[in-house]
This record gives structure tokens, sequence and C-alpha cells, in this order.
């Protein structure tokens, strides 16, 4: 990518970004201090790309606002009132479910505190929710009312989450955090947590297994420096539990309010550049959210260009930031989401509470393996009219059912099952012995997982027939199996987990948990068959225009071709996110065969094979 | 068509076709578009300098004879809420503007066919005598061409009496999209591309300094936006007499066009 600097500033910071090297405290001031705003979007949009393609995630969902009594009286906050207002109301279980349509993916809760509530009726609309309408993930309370739970019920915040979780809790929204930094919450959210606090619930959540967002509100009195240590706090959290889904930067809504800014509401210009400056110093975080509810819908469609991949949801009752005078319009259709995606030159991606991709809306979409071992195909593949979405190898494999990609390298089980719509290409990821990325982390030798429990990668089908493949015919046991989510877990009640990709070639070079053992499948299998095993093969969609298909074969041929012989090269950024060196990167995609050949046709043979006979035994 | 080469073929300052204006209007990345943009922005004025003038936009009559499907102003001759002001009503009003500090007057308003062409140019005179702090920034291409019709004079006739009466600039409003084809439906009173541009032309022979305008996000599509920049570029580069282009996007909140 070529970048004119207007602001020579910038090139120092251009060439930490381009290798994946993480930005410091003063690169944030002198992004922030650029008057060259192109150049750091252009940067921003970079790193995006490298993250998430040309998805945006939108999901259709709903918020829920309880109540609006509150024990607090943030000076920020237009929505709360005290009991007794002329205001003041409070939602029960049966209202809030009738709120809810069965649509909705996301149930977004959040609402003041009020001082009479019992325990019991937080967790039951949890709990009411996720069994009335299943389909729904719950995602509810912030930090502050976690800890509010925890003062006020005397139990500790550890026992308040799991009690939610058991009751269906999903994930947690962002809110609270506000800026982390001392002197401002003092003079503005004096009755808040505090940066202390705030960290202290979304670790704790994040040690249980439930991923969480994050925000910061800015555009008040904070100074730039402030929120860029801010975003520095984020990071290290993320270092240490990676339980962040995504960064929510929410711009200041003066309204009515207690708080006199300096300017009545940000810049665009602010807005913009904060969205970018915080894709690029949250290296570790998958995604930037751009809240139209707060930008207004045409800022929000520029920050697609800017870093933003997120843009929240279809979103239902929003009082508190209406009532403070936001101007985007209460709800927007899923339509117009669309629309703002698909103008913004993206690809609309409808996602579930993990941003698992459901469906998309736009034409000429190219599935991507978000795996290292993928590059190859993806650095220089030239996109032309093509638009290219990174999504775990099933969830591709469920999106070419309903016809929604023209192409994608397929993961091999997914091609099997989808044979007669799919054309085969000539290229593939295979193994030549090892791979390194299909890992089997097990507290047992393999004869000993007889009857024992595998937590098994969400990601593919094809790595879990594998280890199917492996266990009954190659050493005639049977295990159960269980799925993993991808992201956080808890792994303390499985006696082996499969995992697959970057995760597992992570892990590989650190340990997981407290297994003992570590089995490469690939190398199982080729000591076995004394072949290559094929893990995912290009594939297009049999009714394309065959002038398509040709371009797309060539595009890939194209690609792959630029790519070899520069593996350390094009692998380093994505290396350095899973903390591999050049030379790691280098040997690890060495070790693949990315053209199908004739042994690697075979093999496919074979594993279909074997695959037949375990399912007639089942 | 690669987007690389059109880019580099800006940068080097050639121009582009239309085809390759239509290729990078549907197919370049905001952000690549914005930076080619800036650059050629810096290239034509270096400093890094954005002027503004503290101006006025009155309106001195709200008939129109015209009846654009996007317009939300006009009213027919005894149409409740109608009004034309005098002469001496606008000249008070420009006196009050520009006790405020205001030096540029934009003035237009409906094609309004009982207002005889002395009221236009008494409107011109009266305000370089009286307010000589503004400038008169007046008339759209439609009134000129409705002050011809009622007047019975040539469109150059017209300008050359406007400029006599102390008038040097023309705002270009009514070019929304030089495309006939589009016109007509969204305009079809209002007359063709060629009568902005002659009307452009002819002013900018006198010697009239001109803004040029482009109304989108309406019935257009891409290659009519294209072709208006065509137009507007060849009439540029026969007269050199445009000192900004203006695009705006549509409102549609209060209009019957959808």
């Amino acid at each position: 990518l070529n970048v004119n600097f207007r602001d020579p500033h910038l090139i120092p910071v251009w060439q930490k970004i381009q290798t994946g090297e993480r930005l410091s405290l003063q690169d944030g001031l002198t992004l922030y201090n650029s008057p060259d705003l192109i150049s750091l979007g252009k940067m921003a949009h970079f790193v995006q790309q490298q993250k998430s393609g040309d998805a945006v995630y939108f999901v259709l969902n709903q918020k829920i606002e309880h109540t609006n009594i509150c024990v607090l009286s943030c000076k920020f906050c237009d929505f709360a009132v005290k009991k007794g207002d002329a205001n003041a109301y409070e939602m029960t279980t049966e209202e809030i479910l009738g709120t809810l349509t069965p649509e909705i993916a996301e149930v977004h809760i959040t609402g003041g505190m009020p001082p009479d509530w019992p325990w019991e009726r937080y967790v039951d609309i949890v709990r009411s929710i996720h069994e009335k309408f299943p389909h729904a993930d719950v995602k509810a309370y912030t930090a502050v009312e976690i800890d509010f739970f925890h003062k006020k019920f005397r139990m500790s915040i550890e026992e308040v989450l799991r009690q939610l979780k058991d009751a269906g809790l999903k994930t947690m929204p962002g809110g609270g955090a506000e800026v982390f930094s001392e002197r401002v919450r003092k003079l503005l959210f004096n009755q808040k947590i505090g940066a202390k606090g705030w960290f202290e619930v979304h670790k704790a959540a994040h040690k249980l297994g439930i991923p969480t967002n994050s925000t910061m509100l800015y555009g008040h009195v904070e100074t730039l420096e402030e929120r860029l240590i801010h975003m520095i706090k984020l990071r290290e959290a993320q270092d240490e539990t990676g339980g962040f889904l995504t960064f929510i930067p929410l711009a200041f809504q003066p309204g009515d309010t207690g708080i006199k800014p300096r300017n009545q509401f940000t810049s665009a210009i602010d807005d913009l550049k904060t969205i970018a400056i915080s894709r690029l110093m949250l290296d570790n975080f998958p995604h930037i959210k751009a809240y139209w509810v707060m930008l207004t819908e045409e800022v929000a469609s520029v920050a697609l260009n800017f870093g933003a991949d997120d843009m929240d949801g279809t979103v239902g009752q929003e009082r508190i930031a209406h009532d403070a005078g936001a101007i985007s319009p209460m709800k927007l259709a899923k339509d117009q989401i669309v629309k703002i995606i698909r103008d913004a030159g993206k690809i609309p991606v409808e996602r579930d509470v993990y941003y698992n991709a459901l469906n998309v809306y736009t034409d000429h979409v190219v599935g991507k393996i978000p795996f290292l071992n993928s590059v190859p195909f993806y650095h220089h593949f030239e996109k032309r009219q093509f638009k290219i979405l990174p999504i775990a190898p099933r969830r591709m494999g469920l999106l070419s059912e309903k016809g929604e990609l023209d192409a994608g390298l397929f993961s091999l089980m997914d091609y099997f099952r989808q044979e007669n719509r799919l054309e085969l290409f000539n290229w593939c990821i295979a193994t030549r012995d090892q791979v390194k990325s299909v890992m089997l982390f097990s507290n047992h030798g393999w004869r000993d997982l007889d009857g024992k429990l595998i937590g098994i990668t969400d990601e593919t089908a094809t790595s879990v027939k594998l280890l199917h493949v492996l266990l009954e015919k190659k050493y005639g046991v049977k295990a159960r199996f269980e799925r993993l989510h991808a992201g956080v877990n808890d792994y303390s009640k499985y006696d082996a987990v499969l995992l697959i990709g970057d995760e597992a070639l992570h892990h590989n070079k650190l340990g997981l948990a407290d297994y003992e053992l570590v089995f490469d499948l690939a190398r199982e299998w080729y000591d076995w068959q004394k072949l290559p095993f094929v893990f995912a093969v290009w594939a297009v969609k049999n009714s394309l225009p065959e002038g398509t298909k040709k371009e797309l074969s060539e595009i890939i041929e194209l690609a792959l071709s630029q790519a070899e012989g520069h593996y350390a090269d094009i692998g380093e950024f994505r290396g350095k996110e899973i903390g591999l060196s050049r030379n790691e990167v280098e040997e690890y995609l060495a070790g693949f065969n990315y053209r199908l050949g004739e042994r690697e046709r075979e093999a496919m043979k074979e594993f279909r094979k074997l695959v037949q006979e375990i399912t007639i035994n089942v | 068509m690669q987007l690389a080469t059109i880019i580099d073929k800006v940068r080097n300052n050639e121009r582009i076709s239309r085809e390759e204006g239509v290729e990078l209007l549907q197919k370049a990345a905001l952000l690549d578009l914005g930076e080619l943009a800036s650059e050629i922005r810096f290239r034509k004025n270096p400093e890094p300098r954005v002027t503004f003038v503290v101006d006025t936009n009155p309106n001195y009559t709200n008939i129109c004879n015209i009846d654009c499907i996007f317009c939300a102003f006009y009213r027919h001759e005894g149409e409740e809420g109608e009004y034309t002001y005098s002469v001496d009503q606008m000249i008070q009003n420009f006196k009050r503007a520009a006790a405020n500090g205001v030096t540029t007057v934009l003035l237009q308003g409906g094609v309004n066919p009982k207002i005889p062409f002395e009221y236009y140019v008494e409107m011109v005179e009266r305000t370089a005598k009286d307010v000589p702090e503004v400038m008169p920034h007046f008339w759209s291409t439609s009134e000129i061409i409705g002050m011809s019709n009622v007047s019975g004079l040539e469109v150059r006739e017209v300008l050359q009496k406007l400029w006599n009466a102390g008038q040097r600039t023309i705002p270009g409003g009514g070019a929304e999209i030089l495309s006939d084809k589009v016109k007509r439906k969204i305009s079809s009173l209002k007359g063709t591309s060629a009568d902005w541009l002659n009307v452009m032309r002819e002013a900018h022979k006198i010697g009239f300094k001109t803004t040029a305008t482009m109304m989108y996000g309406h019935l257009e599509t891409d290659e009519d936006i294209i072709e208006h920049l065509e137009s507007v570029r060849q009439l540029q580069d026969e007269t050199h007499g445009f000192t900004a282009f203006i695009p705006w996007s549509f409102k549609r909140r209060y209009a019957t066009c959808r």
C-alpha cells in the first residue's frame, strides 16, 4: 500500500504499523496532532483490512433499559432520575419480554441502579430472555452495575458473574469506562467505579469465559494524552485476557447534562481521528465500532473507511443517548444499515454476539480463512470487483450453502458436502508432513482417550473429522466431543482440546493450560498414511459465469506466484499478532503445499473413504 | 481499465476521459480518491488555506413558473404564501446585512413573469450606489433567461445591461444536472443544458466571473454526473470564466422528487 503523506511526521509511525510493531503514547500524539487526516485514515484502513478484510459487522439487536431510576448522579447523564420522579419507570420481566421479537439476535441490557430491586430480579431478566428467546444472546449489565450488585448484595464479583452466566448471560457491554483518568473521574464521574474497578469486573468476566466490549467517552474535558492512556490500558488488559471483542469510542453528547465542554459536539474530524487512532493503538483488538447512534449515520459511514469494522446494530430503544441529544433516528432499519455499509464499499455482515457471520448482503464475496497459512493466497489478491470476507472455515461452509459466497478456500469437509454446487480449483492448503496448526492438547495418550471428553474447535469440520478418523481408525478408540466457542474458554473440564489455525500455532509455542501432551494431527496422518493431508481447497460456485471463474483463477494464481519465495515478508504482520518471528513464519508457511497435485487428490480420496466408514459405524 | 492507471494519469496532470471518470466514481476506494483529490487541491492552491465569504442569500420573490419537482420553495401567482419584494425593500435588507458585516449578497428568486426587466437593472444599480460595501452576486441563469423573455432582449444584451449597471459576478445555480435526459424529468420547464451553458458562455465573454454548480443524489446516474463535469470542463477550457465548482447533494425532506 502506498500512502502519499502530506505530513512527514507520520512516516516513522507508518513503518511501525506495516511491520506490526506496537505504537507508543508519543506515536498516538503524533497521529492526533497531524493535520493529515487522509493518511491517518489510510493507515487505519490498512490495519482494518488486515483484520477484517472488507467485512463490516452489524447485529439485529435491541436495547432494554429496564429502569431509569438510579442511585448515582453522574454529571454527563440526563437519563437517570430518582425514585418518585414523574418520569421514573421500572419494567417488569413480562414487559421486557413483550418488547422483544423473534428475529432479534442480541439483547443489550443496561439501565439505572434502583435502590430497592432484589438480586433475583436482575437474574430473572437474563434467564427469562434466554429461555423465551433462545436464539437471542444476552449482553447485559455494565461493570458499574456489576460492581453495584457486588456491593449491594454482598457477593463477590465472580459470584455475581457466575450466577448471571448460569442464567444465560453471553457477553457484557463496555459502558462505564468513561475515561481512565483519576483527574477526569474526580471532575465528572466521581460516583463511578474508575479504572481499577472497571478492569476488575471485566477481567473477572473474561476469566469466566464471558467476552466483553469496551468503551471510551471522549469530547468533554479529557486531554488527548488521557485518551491515549485509556487505549493503552485497554491494550494491556487485552494482552492479559484476550477477552475484549470490540472497542467503542463514544462521542460525548452535551444535551441537557451537567457538563459544559469547550465545544458543543465533537467535530467529525475528531470522531474520525479517534476511530482511526484506536484502530492503530489497539493492535490486539479484533473490532472497532462506529456507534452510529452517537456519531450520526453520515460520520459512521465514513468511519468504515477509517478503521471501523463494526456498525453496532438495528438498536431498539436508545433512551440514554437520545435524551442527551443524539440526532440519529431512534431506529435504523436493517436495510438502512446495509445501505450505509455498501455505500462505504464494504460487505454488510450480519453477525451473532461472538461476531460469527450469519449472512452477507452483497455480491462478489470471496471467503478467506483468517489464518496465517492462507496469507500466500490473499496477500497479493487483486480484488477487482471482488470483496474479501475473513471467516472461520465452518462458517464459510454455512454461508456457501446459502449461496452467499462466490468463491473461497473451503474446509475440505465443506467442499465434500457441497461438491454438487462447487467447482474445484487447482489450489489447496495441504501439508507436506507436519502442520503445527491443527493440534490436540491432551492429558492422555491416544489410546487412553477412549470415552474421554474432548473440547473441539467451533471453527472447522475437517480437523474434527480428522481427529475422529485418527481416534477410530488408527487407534480404535472413541471419545466424546463438545464444541468450544472461539475466543475465551474455560478448558478445565476437558481431557483434551483440539485447536486449529493461529490459536493452535500460538499455543503450540506457548502451551495450553496444563495439558502435557501435544499432538500434530497432520503428522499423525502422515505417519499412518504416508500421504499429505488436504485441509482446505479453493472452489467456486458452479453457477458463476465462466468468465468470472476464469478471472478468479487468474487472480489466485497471480497472487500465489507473487507470494512464493517471500513468505517471511507477507506473513510478518500476521505472524507478529500470534507471536511468531519472521523465521518461524517462513518455516511454517514453507511446510505447506498450495497446489493441488496427484498426491493431494489421492489423499482427498482416501480421507473421504475413511470418513464414510466412520459415518456408517456411528 | 485499471484504476491504478487512471490514478497515475491524474497524478501526471493528464486529463481523464468520461469513462475513466465513471470508473473513479464507482470503484475507487474513498481514501484513495480523497488522497488524490487532496494532492491536486494542494497543487492548485499550495497554501493550507480555506476561504469563505460573509454573505447573505435573500430571495426577492417566490413566484415561479418553472415548477421543478425538487423545489420546495416556489409558489404560483395568487397561491397562499407567495410574495414579491420591491427594490426598496431589498435595498433595506442589504443595508441591514452590510451593517452586520456582510460583503456579498447572493440574490435569487423565482422566475416571475410579472416583474419587468427594469426591476433587475435597478436592483443592481441601487445596490452599487446605495450599498457599495456589498458585491451584487445576483440572478441564476433561469432568471436571466426569464429577463430575456420579458424584455425581448437577447441574453447577451440582458447580461451587458446588468454589467453596465455594475454587476460583475453571477452565481452558478440552476445547472442541476447538465444531462437533458434528467433535466426533462426534474425541471422540464427550466431549459436544456445548452441553455445554462450558453448563459454562462455569454457572461464569461462579457467579463463576468461565475461559479458552476451541480445538484446530485436524485434521479441522475453516475454517467450523468460525469457528463456534467465534462460539459463544465469544456466551457472552462473555452472561457476560463468559472471561479469555483459547487456540488450539492439533493435534500429530499420537503420536495416531491423521490
